[in-house]
């Protein structure tokens, strides 16, 4: 049809706008990058014309200018060290080149990522905003304005939380986060965190279940493991499309605790497996249900996952199949001596500190 | 009550949604909510409505895929673009669909009622008009602003609902210079501190299908310094 083959022109248009932008950034890299090369080459080929024309004249009036001086044979040494330079600057200009896409590559996922920020920000703002104009200009039975009421706290905490993420990535980006860790019961801690979870998102029954018993103790930041388990439900929830199943299995090994975390949701393709867990990393599709998140939350569950000296891993039965995310932590035995040392050293940290500032404020 | 007008509201946010439902009933209107573009379309095929209210940023199918959607079934549906997305692009885009309107998170409660409220005058104003005389003929040109169907020559196709009203606007001022502030303030509906070249543009199209060479235009001209003026002299 004319009428939906124009509307299809002008979203082309669009569509073509934007990545010929993106597009020209990066051909600039590219030309300059070739050119680049074919400068060096030029260089390389005249420096050696000009050597060899050089030697030649030198050759032919070497004899009756002064036959004393001894000329070697052409200097290979010349020769291959300008080879070798080629060669590595060759080899600095694809790593600057390299790093230069992937910062291309960092600023395209921060655009993305402001986007969903600025969403995610001022969707609850929005409602905040609508039910306080609402009670101002109506008269709202007392029932529901308790309603609204609920909704609005609730609001504030989805924005509550979401404004802790952001300071706690920069606090980890400045490496300034700070993790409490203590050595407690696994068993007992994770059922507990686990519970909690599932009631924070209304999950009962069947929704959420937890199999399995630990006997070991682990080292553990309880606050962070909480933010882990309550991002790995979230993610759950937001991506299934029918009702919600969480099966939560702990395996206890020798050395290692296991935590299987499985959802119901629509899985996560092979290609995506790994780079989920990368910063701001998104997701998006024609078959996704939501559009909601930040593309921190694997990130962090990682980055919690890592401080705990375990691994964390997702795999996917297919499409429609949900995903299973796999976590092992190390036991407290075996991580004994890892953790008192890191007490000791961070004992004399706090130690330094302290005498650093008190001779600071006796200065 | 029949005579209800029906709004449907499209809005993942479910708080969100709750609350625009409540002060929609409380006005008076007939209304339904789809969380994904999924349900929004079914529900616009099994269903008729008097206006849309859309957010851009949907699981499956986006606003503006929607927007287009209805667009291809009803050039006239008043559609309303209620989203976070701030940018400038967004809200063109949204124009060039043939969006009706669009408004920023977070908003005023007043503010979105209002323009439901004139969005849904403008249409049954604009039908009325359209009863007594949906066809417009000038030059090779017949434009029907009812179906928009137009045609130039032999060549046939559909207006845009933008297109249709800036047309609409300049047969209303034949003969008149219209700045393209006025323009974008008056028909576009945005701030007229938006560059004017979108406007630029958008006459070039314009131009497009309904000038027999659009580079030497006869019925929009250019009139230098001040806008542009809507003639049927080819003089």
């Amino acid at each position: 049809m004319q009428f939906s083959g124009l509307y299809s022109i002008f979203q082309y248009d669009f569509h073509r706008v934007n990545i010929m932008k993106r597009r020209n950034s990066f051909f600039f890299y590219v030309v300059f990058f070739v050119l680049a090369q074919f400068a060096w080459m030029g260089l390389l080929g005249l420096w050696i014309y000009w050597y060899v024309s050089n030697y030649l004249i030198f050759e032919q009036v070497e004899d009756k200018l002064s036959p004393q001086i001894i000329i070697d044979s052409p200097n290979v040494f010349i020769f291959v060290g300008g080879i070798i330079l080629i060669i590595a600057i060759a080899f600095w200009m694809s790593v600057i080149f390299k790093n230069l896409s992937l910062h291309i590559k960092i600023a395209r996922l921060h655009d993305s990522f402001i986007a969903n920020i600025t969403h995610e920000l001022k969707s609850p703002l929005s409602s905040i905003q609508l039910y306080l104009e609402t009670l101002t200009k109506r008269n709202v039975e007392p029932e529901v304005q308790k309603k609204f009421l609920q909704i609005m706290v609730k609001d504030t905490n989805r924005l509550n939380n979401l404004i802790s993420s952001i300071l706690e990535i920069s606090k980890y980006e400045q490496k300034r986060s700070l993790f409490d860790f203590h050595v407690y019961d696994a068993d007992e801690t994770l059922k507990q965190i686990l519970n909690e979870t599932a009631e924070h998102f209304n999950l009962t029954g069947e929704s959420f279940s937890v199999e399995g018993e630990l006997n070991s103790k682990y080292k553990a930041d309880l606050t962070t493991l909480r933010i882990l388990f309550n991002n790995l439900t979230d993610n759950a929830v937001k991506y299934s499309t029918g009702k919600v199943e969480i099966k939560v299995q702990l395996i206890q090994q020798k050395k290692k605790i296991i935590i299987h975390f499985k959802d119901s949701g629509i899985g996560i393709s092979p290609a995506h497996q790994k780079k989920i867990f990368n910063k701001f990393h998104r997701i998006y599709g024609k078959n996704i249900p939501s559009v909601k998140g930040t593309g921190l939350g694997l990130f962090y569950a990682r980055e919690i996952i890592k401080k705990h000296d375990g691994t964390i891993s997702v795999t996917s039965a297919g499409e429609e199949k949900g995903s299973l995310f796999k976590i092992e932590i190390p036991v407290y035995s075996s991580s004994r001596k890892r953790f008192i040392k890191e007490l000791i050293r961070s004992k004399e940290k706090e130690n330094n500190k302290t005498t650093h500032q008190s001779e600071q404020y006796d200065g | 009550m029949t005579d209800k007008q029906k709004i449907l509201v499209v809005e993942d946010e479910e708080a969100l949604a709750f609350g625009i439902e409540f002060n929609l009933m409380q006005e008076g209107y007939s209304v339904t909510i789809a969380k994904d573009g999924k349900e929004a379309v079914e529900l616009i095929n099994a269903n008729t409505f008097d206006l849309f209210i859309l957010d851009i940023m949907l699981p499956y199918l986006d606003g503006f895929e929607i927007a287009q959607y209805i667009r291809e079934k009803d050039p006239q549906i008043p559609i309303l673009i209620l989203t976070a997305r701030t940018k400038k692009e967004d809200k063109i885009k949204g124009l060039e669909i043939g969006v009706d309107d669009y408004l920023t998170k977070p908003f005023h409660l007043e503010e979105l009622l209002l323009r439901i409220q004139g969005m849904l005058k403008r249409k049954s104003w604009y039908r009325e008009i359209l009863t007594e005389n949906p066809e417009y003929k000038f030059g090779k040109n017949t434009l029907n602003f009812s179906t928009f169907e137009c045609s130039h020559g032999n060549r046939q196709f559909r207006m845009t609902t933008q297109e249709a009203i800036t047309m609409k606007y300049f047969i209303e001022n034949k003969g008149k210079i219209i700045t393209r502030k006025e323009l974008l303030e008056n028909v576009w509906k945005i701030n007229p501190d938006v560059e004017t070249r979108t406007v630029d543009n958008f006459i070039v199209r314009l131009r497009k299908l309904f000038e027999n060479d659009p580079s030497e235009p006869v019925y929009i001209k250019s009139i230098r310094s001040a806008g542009y003026m809507f003639s049927e002299d080819k003089n």
